[in-house]
């Protein structure tokens, strides 16, 4: 099987969230960046199906010269080569332009299997893989927490609301976007490391791929929310305590 | 071209909660955009959802009737709604915030030309659509530009569904055409995880039990209380180390880490061991007499006092609130 | 002819027949004794050169020659009864080495010692009293293994010590009895040869058994890496640790053939003394299996057939097994390699450890907290931030600057610094500094924690660090070398023992016990500095196991993050003798010992001791006034 996995290079988890000079996006010069986290379930899940059934694993990721640094721990990870979109002006693509740019790039790979993360750490659109199948006319699903090979094509299990599952067939080629906490992440390691030096990268500029980059939906600005967390403390008798956080359950938490 | 269609989508048979939020959300778009609100139910037989829709206050309701609608796919619904939305022209496509409409929203946009405002938390004149990015660390406003319809989905619970008045508005029918050769996936039946005995790890509420209940006589107060609330019943390690609860319940660095909706800790100090193994809870409860307690550090909602007072009272309180 | 009173009986000249019977049975010993070990020599040349060994400092060498071969110091250090038997028998072997090659030498009709001569008589009757002492010693240790039975020897009885015994026994007996012998009696050519029989059968033994020692460790002692727990780096893109018999090196495999199943390293060992599968002595003998089956040019894995792959992960890297080691075998460079082997390739499967690994590959600590938490506490202590002008660098770590009681020390020990008017600021952003990657043999983890970390120390022009705990003190002195130049850096141990007299003192003085961490104590030599804070705040009292000799908590080597223990928890074992001495209070100089003596006094029924840090001993006679509430 031959698998094209998107990636993206986001801040870290731990990042310090700073508002830019034109508060448009954060300041980006102290941060350090990691791979997505429901990418690397994507890139987790196409490395086990090649582990079991063959093919070739192709890490694809738009971005600046940063990224690629997460390119290459994709490959430490297992992947076979990379794909890299060069590209500094990812911010002012909406996501129908940044899967345009993948989409271009993957067309004359024919994969069978495209895989993104369900969404990105720092955007959040959740769009790009539905896109991606979209734009290259396969059949998809989403929100996939582990993917079996058929004999007509794949199996998938589906996340839905509220602690429910789906099984869904799709025949390859197809694109998936896989969630967080299907499957348990192989960790780094060194050899993996030294073994990614010796695997391709391919780089092409955004400019060599023929797609718009008008965006129809733009990001004006950005603010701090203004409600930070802090905790709650529920004063009164035993009774009225209780009460009280019968209330806040039910309405602010929703969980009665 | 004119006009907010809101996609609606059904819970067993009714509308469900976020979609009357996304009702809410277009007709507060309506307001700022002076354009009326036609709403939309999918399925092979709408009926019931229509006249349901049609006892509020929107200016119509469409159906769209298919028996390739019967069950939800993404190749369905895009044909259809895309047939419907260059017939109509709307300027506007509201959606809730569902795993479904994230499911297809995205390709629908896209087949427009168009990209989807995904998770709307405020709409303002301008329109600006406001959503969190950075997993909810900052906010950001976004703007539609050009010409063609602009796509919206809304984030549950950030829209009043009980501000949908009451009205009466026509329906009307829309016949798409599809074809089941167009239909490339076949989705199973849902189903729900394999009960285990115990499965902390996709609980959505835990009640969990420290050193301060001191001793497994008094367990069956925060039992009580995990039944009342139909929660998971889990410890910190000193509980399991002694044998009052088995081990399988232990939350924390050697036992399971969790993240349920709602974790209520009892008499839980809050080493960091405990921690975490817990933090990643969305609302976090802490009942504990110290008020030192680290615990609270991490709490969303804290009650300082005697647990065997709180905890019987919390009990009663939820039996009452559920009744 | 008149007898000497009383000296050595030799036999007079030998009939060329028994010269000839001497020498052809002479060579068929020694070839015996070469055709084992010959191949064991081999294979330690054979074996990979250590990358990193320099004979210089030639100074130290000598000296730990001298000190630990020479005079035993760690043999009887550790076990005075049995070591200063052992020490007997060794410096007999030493006195005895002329006496026996002049032996040798008149079977050849070439003695060169004459019982006569002033050299001589004085010679043979100083190795007579080396021969007696070491007939006793060896008597005591034989009473001591089939008799007294320590358990760390293992269950199975050695037939080839009782042996080997018996044979040192017989020879000294059979040199003494010479002493009383007429000159010139037949019974000299008898006791000659009975002599000489025995020590023809014990050379070819040597090789077989672990009486290799006699003839490796003092090269094994000599050639050490000289400091504790080193962890040597790795060599080229094609070394990730102890992965195969290839990856073995002529240190490591001196070593393994090296052990002489004393089971020191067994009897301090937290794993083996609590039901696990690490046993230290069997580490090192699954590796001598190793290479007696597949040599070091195999590519089978050597964790599998000589060595179980969970057993170096249950490693706590306390130390004592290297510290006690009497024939110079390295055990922390080989457990932390075998773990470097299985986790640089990926081949180590641990849900708990993975989970480490990718909450620092991904974030700042080893307890997968957000930083934003450390920040809070940063402002809620109002500790200033470190820009440069302040004396020290206050070093959070993870447990000090997420761990609530990890908190709660540090405030202490801020509040201390505060009172004595020392300046120190907080890094603004700090990492884990890798110690738990490290100690699991996670490389590129470690290389990235480290070399970020020393950039940021050098972006703030960082000269001194203090932190209260001792694994970051070790991990940025000693093992960030590897990647850069650290800062001073010292525990709040040794700062506060300095400043002790300008420190009030409580007013009433309680019973305390302290625990010594293994990374201050073995790892640092800080023994007495803890000591004098503690006995500043109360009355020390001292545990059974205590200084070099102390046991561990069980958090080390990143076991803290690696979940639950098999068979009894080290905590608890620790706890219970900690608990056992009726101190008032229980001291602690390291976060994770801390923390896990809180567990473990918790799940105990009876009124636990408290549990303090230094830090917060001493921290409690400062006045009040100064101090934002802890945590």
């Amino acid at each position: 099987m031959k698998i094209v996995v998107a990636i993206k290079q986001v801040p870290e988890r731990d990042a310090p969230v700073r508002i830019g000079a034109a508060g448009r996006w954060i300041e980006e010069a102290d941060l350090q960046w990691a791979l997505n986290e429901s990418d690397a379930y994507a890139l987790e899940e196409a490395l086990q199906l090649k582990e079991q059934h063959g093919g070739e694993v192709i890490v694809l990721s738009a971005g600046p010269e940063r990224a690629g640094s997460t390119i290459r721990e994709a490959l430490a990870k297992g992947a076979d080569r990379a794909i890299h979109i060069d590209c500094d002006d990812l911010g002012n693509r909406d996501a129908l332009g940044v899967a345009r740019l993948l989409a271009a790039a993957i067309q004359p790979e024919n994969p069978d299997l495209i895989l993104t993360g369900l969404q990105s750490d720092d955007l959040g659109y959740g769009q790009t893989g539905v896109i991606l199948a979209e734009l290259l006319n396969l059949p998809h699903s989403s929100l996939i927490l582990h993917v079996e090979k058929s004999d007509t094509g794949i199996t998938v299990k589906r996340e839905l609301e509220e602690g429910w599952f789906q099984n869904i067939e799709l025949p390859l080629p197809a694109a998936l976007t896989i969630q967080s906490g299907g499957t348990k992440l192989r960790y780094a390691t060194l050899m993996g490391i030294k073994r990614a030096k010796t695997k391709e990268v391919r780089r092409v500029t955004a400019a060599e791929l023929p797609v718009p980059s008008e965006a129809t939906a733009s990001l004006e600005r950005i603010a701090l929310p203004q409600k930070q967390k802090t905790t709650q403390i529920l004063t009164g008798s035993a009774q009225e305590a209780a009460a009280a956080l019968v209330e806040k359950l039910k309405f602010e938490v929703r969980a009665l | 071209m004119s006009g907010i269609l809101v996609v609606l989508e059904d819970r067993e048979g009714r509308i469900g909660r976020i979609s009357w939020e996304a009702v809410a959300a277009a007709i507060q778009l309506s307001s700022i955009a002076s354009e009326p609100v036609h709403a939309v139910v999918v399925g092979a037989d709408t009926a019931t959802l229509a006249a349901e829709v049609a006892a509020k206050a929107v200016s119509g309701v469409i159906r769209m009737d298919h028996a390739l609608l019967q069950t939800y796919t993404s190749d369905g619904y895009t044909h259809a709604l895309e047939q419907l939305i260059r017939v109509r022209q709307p300027d506007f496509i509201v959606f809730p915030h569902t795993y479904q409409v994230r499911d297809f929203a995205p390709a629908l946009a896209a087949r427009l030309g168009q990209t989807l405002i995904g998770d709307v938390t405020s709409i303002a004149a301008g329109p600006l659509f406001t959503r969190q990015l950075m997993q909810g660390r900052i906010t950001g406003t976004y703007r539609h530009n050009g010409n063609g319809p602009c796509f919206v989905s809304v984030q549950s619970g950030a829209f009043r569904s009980d501000s949908v008045t009451s009205g009466n508005a026509p329906v009307e029918s829309f016949a798409p055409s599809l074809d089941a050769a167009q239909i490339r996936t076949r989705p199973g039946l849902p189903f729900r995880a394999a009960a285990q005995t115990v499965d902390l790890g996709s609980a959505q509420l835990i009640v969990s039990v420290g050193r301060g209940i001191k001793e497994a006589d008094n367990l069956p107060l925060v039992q009580d209380l995990a039944a009342a609330l139909g929660a998971e019943l889990a410890a910190s390690r000193p509980i399991c180390d002694n044998g009052w609860l088995p081990m399988e319940r232990q939350v924390g660095s050697s036992g399971q880490t969790v993240a349920p909706k709602v974790y209520i800790a009892i008499g839980i100090s809050g080493a960091i061991q405990h921690l975490v193994g817990m933090k990643g809870s969305q609302c976090i409860v802490a009942i504990n007499r110290d008020p030192d307690a680290p615990i609270f550090e991490v709490a969303d909602y804290g009650i300082v006092g005697d647990l065997f007072e709180v905890v019987p009272a919390l009990t009663a309180a939820i039996k009452a609130a559920k009744q | 002819m008149v007898q000497t009173p009383f000296t050595l009986a030799e036999p007079a000249a030998f009939p060329l027949v028994e010269r000839f019977l001497f020498a052809a049975l002479a060579i068929a010993s020694g070839s015996l004794f070469w055709r084992r070990f010959g191949p064991i020599f081999r294979r330690i040349l054979q074996s990979k050169k250590d990358a990193d060994f320099r004979l210089a400092p030639v100074g130290r060498r000598v000296w730990d020659f001298v000190s630990e071969v020479l005079c035993q110091s760690k043999v009887i250090r550790q076990r005075p009864l049995p070591g200063l038997a052992h020490a007997f028998v060794f410096w007999g072997f030493c006195a005895f080495a002329l006496v026996t090659l002049n032996h040798c030498a008149v079977g050849l009709g070439v003695g060169f010692l004459s019982p006569e001569g002033f050299f001589g008589r004085f010679y043979f009757f100083f190795a007579a009293v080396f021969a007696f002492a070491c007939a006793i010693g060896i008597l005591g240790l034989f009473v001591r293994r089939f008799l007294v039975r320590p358990r760390w020897l293992g269950a199975k009885l050695s037939w080839e010590s009782g042996f080997i015994a018996f044979l040192i026994f017989f020879l000294m007996v059979t040199y003494l009895a010479a002493f009383f012998v007429p000159a010139g009696s037949q019974t000299i050519t008898i006791l000659w040869w009975l002599h000489t029989l025995t020590l023809l059968v014990f050379l070819p033994i040597i090789p077989h058994t672990k009486h290799l020692h006699l003839v490796l460790s003092p090269a094994t002692v000599f050639l050490s890496r000289g400091s504790f727990s080193r962890i040597p780096p790795l060599a080229g893109d094609e070394d990730f640790g102890l992965v195969a018999g290839t990856d073995l090196t002529r240190l490591v495999s001196l070593q393994a053939y090296s052990c002489v199943e004393c089971g020191r390293c067994t009897e301090h060992c937290p794993a083996a003394n609590t039901g696990k599968t690490l046993n230290p002595k069997e580490i090192i003998l699954g590796l001598r299996g190793y290479l007696n089956e597949f040599g070091p040019a195999s590519s089978e894995p050597l964790l599998g057939k000589h060595n179980p792959p969970i057993a170096p992960f249950q490693c706590t890297t306390c130390g004592s097994c290297e510290f006690q080691c009497p024939v110079g075998i390295e055990h922390l460079p080989i457990l932390v390699g075998l773990r470097r082997g299985a986790v640089n390739t990926g081949t180590w499967e641990d849900d708990h450890g993975a989970k480490l690994f990718l909450s620092l590959e991904r974030g700042s600590n080893a307890l997968g907290m957000q930083a934003s938490e450390r920040d809070k506490f940063i402002q809620k202590q109002q500790f200033p931030i470190f820009d440069g002008t302040q004396e020290y660098c206050l070093w959070l770590g993870c447990m000090g600057g997420y761990d609530p009681k990890g908190r709660e020390i540090v405030a202490d020990f801020a509040r201390v610094m505060r009172f004595l008017g020392t300046s120190f600021g907080v890094l603004r952003k700090e990492k884990c500094t890798g110690d738990p990657v490290r100690r699991l043999g996670n490389d590129l983890l470690f290389q990235q924690l480290a070399e970020s970390n020393l950039e940021a120390l050098a972006q703030n022009k960082v000269k001194k660090i203090v932190t209260i705990c001792p694994h970051c003190v070790r991990t940025i002195q000693e093992d960030w070398k590897e990647y850069g130049t650290p800062p001073e850096v010292e525990h709040h141990s040794e700062f506060m023992a300095r400043h002790l007299s300008r420190l009030p003192r409580p007013s009433q003085q309680e019973t305390i016990v302290y625990h010594d961490p293994c990374y201050l104590g073995r790892y640092r030599n800080v023994y007495e500095e803890p000591r004098s804070v503690v006995s500043h705040s109360g009355q020390l009292l001292e545990a059974e196991r205590h200084g070099e000799r102390s046991f561990c908590c069980g958090a080390g080597g990143g076991l803290a993050f690696l979940g639950e223990e098999t068979g009894e928890r080290v905590s608890h074992v620790r706890a219970k003798e900690l608990v056992a001495t009726g101190a008032k209070t229980i001291g602690t100089a390291c976060p994770f010992c801390n923390s896990m003596f809180r567990d473990a006094l918790a799940s105990s029924s009876d009124a636990a001791p408290q549990l303090l840090d230094i830090a917060q001993l001493t921290a409690r006679a400062l006045p009040q006034q100064d101090a934002p509430s802890a945590s």
